[in-house]
Order: structure tokens, then C-alpha cells, then sequence
């Protein structure tokens, strides 16, 4: 709500009186960013999904319908006619003589789900069931860049007392001096510790740029810390609200640049800034498989190695979980170590397992194989995989109740 | 010529729809349809999950009312297996139910009906919206606001998440309430009840000034859906009650919906049409939905929304066929609402630990689960295997109950206004916002 006085909203059918012809007759490009929401059910989604990304400089995919297809994904275990016949023909309260699927003015359906990025271009991504007000606000105030940065002309290096041949970047290690503003209280590296970006881009660079920019070409060499600080980097350095399941393309800062009509700071950034800012989106879009990304344990109050030893796999209508233990230690299938940060730990603070519902992060094939794994790796676990994997009887339903339209490698079936 | 007018999409409505009404040559409605053109088979897919996974899965349903649709199937499960809840998992339901309507009805008031009533329905399309409500009458803004944020707090304390709430569970729920978190409700519960009164003070407002058109358009008899429990009105708990466009009330108990309920499936939507059973389609079709749980009530359940039903049938009489009196309807929930939600609050149960029974087992069963959404009667009807696993669901959403009614006072306004020019001849109020 506080953002919305500032917006001029064009098409938002839930609260706001425009038709879809005056989406349709705007010309092409003619809106800023668009928020699209839902799953890719019929062909009208296809097509309403399409008309918005024509429509739209930024494309949001918005939520996790269509960031993953959400539960409805499910559905893509059975043909779709399978689907059709229970709702209009099977179902126990239907009195026509000889239903049929409805086809007057109606759009048909696709035959399995898919997350919006397979259909349309996608600029930024924000999951979650639903997602938090705060991503919605952040991610706005972050593409119209209403956040304001300091910006100062120089870059941080101007003020380190590393300036010399004890540089850190001179030493390998990672530090974002050379794109950082000048201005900063804390100063870092006065206790060697390398600059994080947390003042914000500065209007020109130091000549250790190129240094700088060599590391991030070479991505894949730096250490898992430093390759877990890129979230956090980021999130300081542009506002980019990382945690709360936004998720960027690498190439928005340009996206933003080239379509120019965003008067913000991001257009603004010297062009060496924006290379080693877009080179690190890329790095995390593209590696969805990047194991170290948060969790919605790293959100959870519940102590992990608790005095609780799962024993065997209870189903949650079982007993009563104490508040304290780690619910996967009390013998629950808690999908905290798999799914992305964001949410803030809500359901286990009700004393109700994860589902899943902000997304995996990491995008294997077989995830209750990976599930089974992490857990006794990293928890209180008694039970082997196997014993773990044949308790649990709905394996879809469990481990991929709301990402399975994004699993590339399921072909349907149970 | 034959001549469509569509709209399209329907705004200010949770769903994907359009109109369509067909005009002929001599100017008379042919047709008025409802096309709602979204569906998402939850009924299929909910099929081979863990029957207490259904609750976790059905609230995506509907992101309004996610908290019917976690309380519904969870009641359905619970009745397949034969488990009893104790008192106080019970008390919090209906709190978490009451805060949702809450919640809801204002949403509903302010954000989707008061721009048309304080814009006037011929404002720029532009501003005729929340946003623009918000900044011209601030105050009525912030109050509303406030209301809504108070409800939606609520749920999110209770549910764990204000919208796609997780805490109850079959057999109960997973956690009482907070007792600090208690308190500070209790302590704004006050204030929120004296809202609530000039919330109905501006309705009342609002359907004096309208009051051609709250009597004269869309006022079409049919029969309503409701839920009584034993003819009090109930949103969490009771019998499905059919008041007949006479008025008469017939109760059925929930297992024996398919007695009462039959649902046609049209040709030109995915919301199916219900209408009642007995009367045959399209003779038997109803409403559900606030005016259609006033119709159906003996009486409220708490005294000030009793009075404001009072007053509500000396004005209109025994049953109200107007469309618009919808609204009205509404508000008079809302009082109840807002003063079930006090004297839980004050109830020692919803903090007491004994919010879960520890004997739950799966069994073989069919179970029916029930209650009143926002937006009409939501039916759970679950198949459990040995192993609690779902074998079956068949669903009953509020918005099938309200499609072929709306369709029907549709095709009834559209003759009002196409054939009968019957708008040109209303008053109209200023609107209280130019
Ligand atoms: S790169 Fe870092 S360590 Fe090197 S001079 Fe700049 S701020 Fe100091
Ligand atoms: S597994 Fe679940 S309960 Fe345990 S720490 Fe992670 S999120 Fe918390
Ligand atoms: S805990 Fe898991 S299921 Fe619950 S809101 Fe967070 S991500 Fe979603």
C-alpha cells in the first residue's frame, strides 16, 4: 500500500477499472514494469501473458504460479482430459444429461502447466505463495530506484588505507572498493577486511576496476564464501531485495538502460559498475543449482541438533511438535533446507512444516532423492534414505508440491 | 444486427470473467452470460495427496478467502476419519473465520464497492478506484485501512500467514494463540467496534442516497443458499439452509447436499451453475453470499448485528430480492464479525495448550466439511483411503453459487437498462467524491 499513491496503474483487473482493449490498443513498450501473476492454465493465460510482455519494458513474473506453476503444476501428472472429465463430467453433483467440457466463448486449456518464463521473456522474478508485501514494495522501489544511493564521485579505494601493494584485490581476494562509494563511516578494510558495497555505487571507478572485473569474469574460481557474499553484495550494493525471493535476469540493468524511460540511479551506473553488477545477476540466475544460496532454515528459530532424533517419518497430523526442536529432528518432512529464503520462516513459527512454497534451490531432477539427502546430512536422522523415502508415500505431492511444472526433467505420471 | 456487448475483463473481481450480453434486432436482450473463463482443477490434482496435505494445497484456490479454504477441507478430512477437535481448536477457528470476514467485507466495501457509490458510477474510469478513495476522503481512508490491517493481522497471528494460512491441522490446531499477542488485540477490539459502526453509519448513508436504485434495479427473486446453526447465523459451523424465493427455510444436513445441490454445467463458462435440487434448473437457481445468509437467518449471533438485521427487515421485509442490497447485507456480518472476534478474544480457550487431540487416524471414510466463505457456502466432500490417502474430492466453491444468479439478475438489469431505458429515469445522488 505505501507505494501505491506514487504509481500510475494502468491494467489491474482485481482493483482498478480499465478494460483489457485499452491494454491492447496502448502501443508496444508503453509500460513500465508488469506484474504477471497466476498459472498458465488456458490459452487465454498463453495469449494475456504475451499482450503483456508486448506491452511491458520489465516483465515481473510474479509469484509462484507463475515463477514455478504452483500447485497447480500437480495436474501435470494425468493428461489433461483426465483433469477435464473429473471436473465437467465426473463430478458427483453434475445433473446434466451428458456434460461436456464448456467451449462457448472459452479459451481451452494447455495440456500440462509451465512457469511463464517458458512462455514469454522474463526480467525479474519474485516467488512465493504468496509473496511478501515487502518483496512487491522493494522490488518496485528497486526498479524505479526510489531508494536513493549517496553516489558520490569517487570510488571507496580513494579513502582505503590499503591503497598501496597491501591491496586486498592485489591479494586475491574479492573486494568491491572500486565500484563502491566514497563516504562511508565504517571503513572496512582499516580492519583488513574487504570492502562489501553497502554504500552503494559511486559515480566513477578506481583503476583497480580491472582487477576486479577479472574476478567476477572468472566467477566460477572464487571460494564458496566469497561466492555466498554475491547475494548479500548485491542486496547492499543496489537494493536488490534478494531475500524476500527476488530473483533477477543478468541482463535487467540493461533491460532498464536500453528502454531508458526509468529515470533511476541503475541508469546511471558507469559502465564498468554495470558489467561486474549484470556478470554477478548472470552468475546467480544461471546457477539455479548453486547450493549455497539461503534457506528458509537460515530463517528458522528452531534449534537444529537438537535433543530430537526422527526415528521414523510422522505424517503432520501426528502428535503435537514441541516449539523449540527442528521439526525434522521431531520427525516431521519439514522442506526448510530446500527451499529458498524469503518467507522468513513463517510456517514453523505456527509449528507447521515448510511445504516448499518459495521454491527450490536447486533444481536437480529427483528431488526427493536430494531432499533425503540433505536431511541426514544436516539433521538428526535415524533412518537411512531408503527408510526415509518409503515412509513418505506421496513422493509428488511432498517434495514438489509447488515447483513440479518446473521440473524439466518429469514427463508426467506418478 | 445482432449486437454483443462484452466486457471484458470484469474488474474489480477476484477471478478471471467477462460479460456478454447479446442484443437482438428489435433491441431485446437475447442473452446475458457470465463467461468465467479460469479453472484449475484443484479437484484432480488434490488426488493421491496426504488427505491433511489438502489443506495445505486448497487455499490457492482463492487469494480472498484462503482461510475458508483451509478450514473446509480440514473439517471434511476430520469427518472422513472421525475425529473430534477440543473446544478450544474450535473457538480458534471460528476466530480465524470471523477475522477473515472481517477483513474481506471491508475489503469489499471500501476497495470494491465504495468507489462506485462515492464516485458515482459515471466518474473517469481512471479514478474511479481505491487509490483515488483513499486520497480524496483520507479519513474514511485511514479508518478503513485500519479496519482492514486490524482483520488482516488477526489472521496472520492465528494462520501463521495472512494469506494461505497453515495452523490448523486434522485433529485441531498446532498452536494456541500468544497471550501477548492476545492482549494487543484485545486492547485495539474497542476501538475497532466503534469503526465498525460508522462503516455502517456511511452504508446506511450510502443506501439512503442510492435508494432508487438499491429498489428498483436487479431485484430478482430466486432462491438463496445459506447455513444456519439451529437458524442462527453461522459462518464456521451448521446446516445448509434453502430459503425459497417465498421465504420459506428448508435445513439440510451437510452430508445430504446432493439432495439440495445440483450443479449444471453450462456451455459458456468454467463455473459451473448450482441451483436447487428440488426446483430443477434453471427454475431452482440461487444465491449464495451475504444477502443470501441474511435471507436465511432466524437471527445474528451477537446483539448488535441483531439489531441491524432488525433494521434491515423493517426497511426491506422478511427476504430481500435486491441485488444491491447486498452491500447492506454485508455490513450487517461485519458487526457480527468484529463482535464475535471481542468476545473470543476475551475467551480464556483460544490460549490453552489443549488446542490438538492426539487421536487422529487415518481410516476408509467419506467426509463433508462446511462453512460459510465471504463470498458464499464453500462444500468440501473428500474420499480417504485406509491410509489417508485422497482418492476423491468434489468441490463446491461460493463462486458457483453466485454464477447462474448473477447471470440471472444479469440478463434482468440488462433488460432493465436495454429494453426498459429503466436507468435514465433514476435518481442518482451526487457522488460524495467529484
Ligand atoms: S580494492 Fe579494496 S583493498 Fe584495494 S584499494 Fe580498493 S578498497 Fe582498498
Ligand atoms: S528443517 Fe524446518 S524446522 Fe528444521 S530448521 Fe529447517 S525450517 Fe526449521
Ligand atoms: S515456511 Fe516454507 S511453505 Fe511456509 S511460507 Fe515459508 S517457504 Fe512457504
Amino acid at each position: 500500500m505505501p507505494v501505491l499513491p506514487a504509481l500510475d496503474i494502468v491494467y489491474w483487473p482485481a482493483v482498478v477499472d480499465f478494460k483489457h482493449d485499452s491494454l491492447k490498443a496502448r502501443p508496444d513498450g508503453d509500460i513500465l514494469v508488469g506484474f504477471v501473476e497466476g498459472s498458465l492454465r488456458t490459452n487465454e493465460d498463453i495469449e494475456n501473458a504475451k499482450l503483456m510482455r508486448n506491452k511491458c519494458q520489465l516483465i515481473i513474473s510474479f509469484g509462484s504460479c507463475s515463477c514455478y506453476g504452483n500447485v497447480h503444476g500437480l495436474a501435470n501428472q494425468w493428461d489433461i482430459q483426465k483433469a477435464i472429465n473429473r471436473k465437467f463430467v465426473g463430478a458427483e453433483s453434475i445433473t446434466n444429461e451428458s456434460p461436456h467440457e464448456p467451449k462457448e466463448h472459452m479459451p481451452g486449456f494447455t495440456d500440462k502447466i509451465v512457469p511463464l518464463d517458458e512462455v514469454i521473456k522474463v526480467d525479474a522474478y519474485i516467488s512465493g505463495c504468496p509473496p511478501k508485501p515487502e518483496a512487491i514494495v522493494s522490488a518496485v522501489q528497486f526498479l524505479l530506484g526510489q531508494k536513493p544511493f549517496p553516489m558520490n564521485e569517487s570510488a571507496f579505494c580513494a579513502d582505503c588505507i590499503l591503497n598501496n601493494e597491501n591491496c586486498l584485490l592485489e591479494h586475491g581476494k574479492l573486494c568491491f572498493g572500486p565500484i563502491t562509494s566514497t563516504g562511508c563511516t565504517l571503513k572496512c578494510t582499516n580492519n583488513g577486511d574487504p570492502c562489501v558495497g553497502c554504500f552503494g555505487p559511486s559515480k566513477s571507478v578506481s583503476n583497480r576496476v580491472g582487477k576486479l572485473n577479472d574476478m567476477i569474469t572468472n566467477i566460477n574460481q572464487l571460494s564458496s564464501g566469497d561466492k555466498k557474499n554475491l547475494y548479500e553484495f548485491l542486496s547492499l550494493f543496489l537494493n536488490v531485495p534478494l531475500m524476500a525471493g527476488f530473483d533477477l535476469s543478468g541482463d535487467i540493468l540493461k533491460q532498464i538502460k536500453i528502454k531508458g524511460e526509468a529515470k533511476t540511479t541503475l541508469t546511471n551506473l558507469p559502465s564498468e559498475t554495470e558489467e561486474i553488477s549484470s556478470k554477478i545477476m548472470k552468475f546467480l540466475r544461471d546457477n539455479r543449482d548453486f547450493t549455497e544460496i539461503s534457506t528458509v532454515c537460515d530463517t528458522c528459530p528452531r534449534i537444529i541438533n537438537s535433543n530430537s532424533t526422527m526415528t521414523k517419518v510422522k505424517r503432520d497430523y501426528e502428535g503435537l511438535p514441541n516449539m523449540d526442536d527442528c521439526l525434522i529432528e521431531q520427525g516431521y518432512i519439514c522442506m526448510g533446507p530446500v527451499t529458498k529464503a524469503g518467507c522468513g520462516g513463517l510456517c514453523m513459527r505456527v509449528n507447521a512444516p515448510c511445504t516448499g512454497c518459495f521454491g527450490q534451490t536447486e533444481w536437480v531432477a529427483d528431488q526427493a532423492s536430494r531432499y533425503a539427502d540433505v536431511a541426514i546430512k544436516g539433521f538428526n536422522v535415524a533412518l537411512s534414505k531408503d527408510e526415509l523415502l518409503s515412509q513418505v508415500k506421496d513422493h509428488l505431492g511432498t517434495f514438489q508440491k509447488f515447483t513440479l511444472a518446473s521440473n524439466k526433467a518429469y514427463k508426467g505420471g506418478e | 444486427m445482432v449486437k454483443e456487448i462484452e466486457v471484458e475483463p470484469v474488474t474489480r473481481l477476484e477471478g478471471h470473467g467477462g460479460l456478454r450480453i447479446v442484443l437482438g434486432d428489435d433491441g431485446k436482450v437475447k442473452d446475458a452470460q457470465f463467461n468465467i473463463t479460469s479453472t484449475r482443477f484443484f479437484e484432480k490434482f488434490c488426488e493421491g495427496r496426504y488427505c491433511e496435505h489438502v489443506p495445505r494445497i486448497t487455499p490457492r484456490i482463492c487469494g480472498i478467502c484462503p482461510i475458508p479454504h483451509h478450514l473446509t477441507p480440514t473439517k471434511a478430512v476430520e469427518d472422513a476419519w472421525g475425529v473430534e477437535i477440543p473446544e478450544p481448536a474450535y473457538k480458534l477457528r471460528q476466530l480465524l473465520q470471523n477475522a477473515k470476514q472481517y477483513s474481506s467485507h471491508l475489503l469489499h466495501f471500501y476497495a470494491l464497492a465504495a468507489p462506485d457509490f462515492l464516485l458515482g458510477p459515471f466518474a473517469d474510469p481512471a479514478l474511479r478506484n481505491v487509490v483515488h478513495v483513499i486520497n480524496k476522503m483520507p479519513d474514511v481512508g485511514a479508518m478503513a485501512l485500519k479496519m482492514m490491517d486490524f482483520g488482516q493481522k488477526l489472521c496472520a497471528e492465528i494462520g501463521g500467514k495472512s494469506v494461505h494460512p497453515i495452523s490448523a491441522i486434522v485433529g485441531g490446531m498446532k498452536k494456541p494463540m500468544d497471550e501477548d499477542a492476545r492482549d494487543r488485540f484485545l486492547r485495539q477490539v474497542d476501538e475497532q467496534i466503534e469503526f465498525t459502526k460508522k462503516t455502517v453509519d456511511i452504508g446506511l448513508k450510502v443506501v439512503e442516497d442510492y435508494w432508487d436504485v438499491v429498489a428498483n434495479v436487479g431485484v430478482v427473486p430466486t432462491y438463496y443458499l445459506g447455513m444456519t446453526k439451529n437458524g442462527v447465523h453461522d459462518i464456521y459451523d451448521g446446516d445448509i439452509r434453502i430459503v425459497t424465493p417465498e421465504g420459506e427455510k428448508i435445513d439440510y444436513d451437510v452430508h445430504n447436499y446432493l439432495d439440495a445441490l445440483g450443479e449444471h454445467i453450462p456451455e459458456h463458462s468454467y463455473a459451473t451453475h448450482m441451483y436447487y435440487k428440488p426446483a430443477g434448473y434453471p427454475e431452482g437457481i440461487y444465491r449464495a453470499n451475504t444477502l443470501a445468509m441474511i435471507n436465511a437467518a432466524d437471527k445474528m449471533a451477537t446483539p448488535l448485528a441483531d439489531e441491524a438485521l432488525k433494521a434491515f427487515r423493517e426497511k426491506i421485509g422478511p427476504i430481500s430480492h435486491h441485488t444491491f442490497a447486498y452491500h447492506w447485507a454485508r455490513l450487517i456480518e461485519t458487526v457480527e464479525s468484529i463482535e464475535l472476534i471481542k468476545t473470543l478474544l476475551e475467551d480464556p480457550d483460544i490460549v490453552s495448550p489443549d488446542c490438538k487431540t492426539l487421536d487422529v487416524e487415518p481410516k476408509e471414510g467419506v467426509g463433508v466439511g462446511v462453512t460459510e466463505a465471504p463470498r458464499g457456502l464453500l462444500l468440501y466432500n473428500i474420499w480417504s483411503d485406509a491410509d489417508g490417502i485422497c482418492k476423491k474430492l468434489n468441490l463446491l466453491v461460493a463462486t458457483n453459487h453466485n454464477i447462474a444468479g448473477i447471470e440471472k439478475s444479469l440478463m434482468h438489469t440488462a433488460k432493465q437498462v436495454f429494453e426498459d431505458k429503466a436507468l435514465e429515469g433514476l435518481k442518482l445522488p451526487d457522488p460524495w467524491i467529484k
